[in-house]
């Protein structure tokens, strides 16, 4: 195994497994667009610039998740029920406090490109400059975007927050 | 619904990603102090960033782990050349055969070998014939007379070996 991408999945395998996971609301799809993913970092690991890798990564993950929502044509729109019926998910992990899972609930409630803003910039922690490569958006874009997500989930957690 | 300007959202933000400078915090601490709508969307910011500190990078299940790990050997990356692989191995039994399709497309002429070996041949039969006619001419010289036996055999060989010659100028 290549030493350059046994790293690379150890240090970005959970990042890439997030931004699927909350695109894609389903644990197996997930896994399945993930290691997509990772195929397709395999397979063209010496043309990426290796400073790069990450937000390719990301990118790609996102892109392939998308795909799948589209073609599985199901709505982007919070699916409740879904979410309910996944048990071993984000949404429901055992050691989130009760705002935290609420919360997961409520990014996944998220239209795009707001939920994977709030995801790559907010749970992943990438830079604004790096988020805005990823959704190839302008960095204006990504703050006004992701400021408008922010608001949102402030005021859904106000309603539900006593 | 906070009913606050909007300007003032920027700001928050900035306030949260801690990307605002100094005086731009003072001047929106202050705008808080006589705006409650303000003052509770800057309270509201701080407890989502706070809700969001719960939800860190997910750990990747176990079973996608191993799938990742395994990426390596079930895609192996085929080398830059290798005669056993597909494209090459079409590519090398096409070979003889546009060879055998160049030879069939080629005209049928004869090899130098096969001309001088033609001429040799036509050499025997030619010396074969002057002997014919010769003895033709005994023949005949036997039953007509000396005379007409040389008009008739010489006639023949003449016309033969002038037939010879006209081939040797086309082949030339």
């Amino acid at each position: 195994m290549s030493k350059r991408y046994r790293q690379w999945v150890k240090e970005y395998q959970d990042q890439a497994w997030t931004v699927a996971r909350y695109i894609l609301k389903d644990a197996q799809e997930a896994e399945d667009a993930t290691q997509e993913a990772f195929v397709k970092l395999w397979n063209n690991q010496d043309s990426i610039d290796p400073e790069r890798v990450r937000p390719w990564l990301m990118k790609v993950t996102r892109n392939g998740c998308l795909d799948r929502l589209r073609r599985r044509k199901e709505s982007v729109e919070f699916d409740e029920s879904h979410m309910s019926a996944d048990i071993n998910g984000p949404m429901h992990g055992a050691s989130v406090s009760e705002t935290g899972a609420w919360l997961k609930r409520a990014i996944g409630g998220l239209k795009e490109p707001y939920r994977s803003l709030v995801v790559l910039r907010d749970v992943n922690q990438h830079s604004y400059e790096e988020v805005a490569g990823m959704l190839e958006l302008s960095l204006a874009q990504v703050k006004t975007y992701l400021h408008r997500a922010r608001k949102q989930l402030r005021e859904q957690l106000a309603e539900v927050r006593p | 619904m906070n009913k606050y300007d909007e300007k003032w959202e920027e700001q928050i933000n900035a306030l949260l990603d801690g990307e605002l400078s100094q005086t731009d915090a003072e001047l929106l601490k202050a705008e808080a102090s006589d705006d409650r709508d303000l003052a509770r969307a800057i309270i509201e910011a701080y407890q989502l960033q706070q809700a969001m500190d719960d939800i860190r990078v997910e750990r990747a299940p176990d079973s996608l782990r191993k799938r990742l790990r395994a990426i390596p050997r079930q895609h192996r990356r085929a080398p830059l050349f290798n005669i056993f692989q597909p494209p090459w191995a079409a590519a090398f039994a096409v070979i003889p055969l546009v060879f055998m399709v160049l030879i069939m497309m080629q005209p049928n002429t004869p090899s130098t070998q096969e001309i001088e070996k033609a001429r040799q041949d036509l050499a025997i039969a030619f010396a074969y014939l002057d002997k014919a006619g010769q003895f033709a001419g005994r023949e005949i010289e036997s039953t007509v007379g000396n005379t007409m036996s040389d008009a008739i055999a010489g006639s023949i060989i003449r016309n033969i070996k002038s037939q010879y010659e006209t081939s040797k100028e086309k082949e030339v």
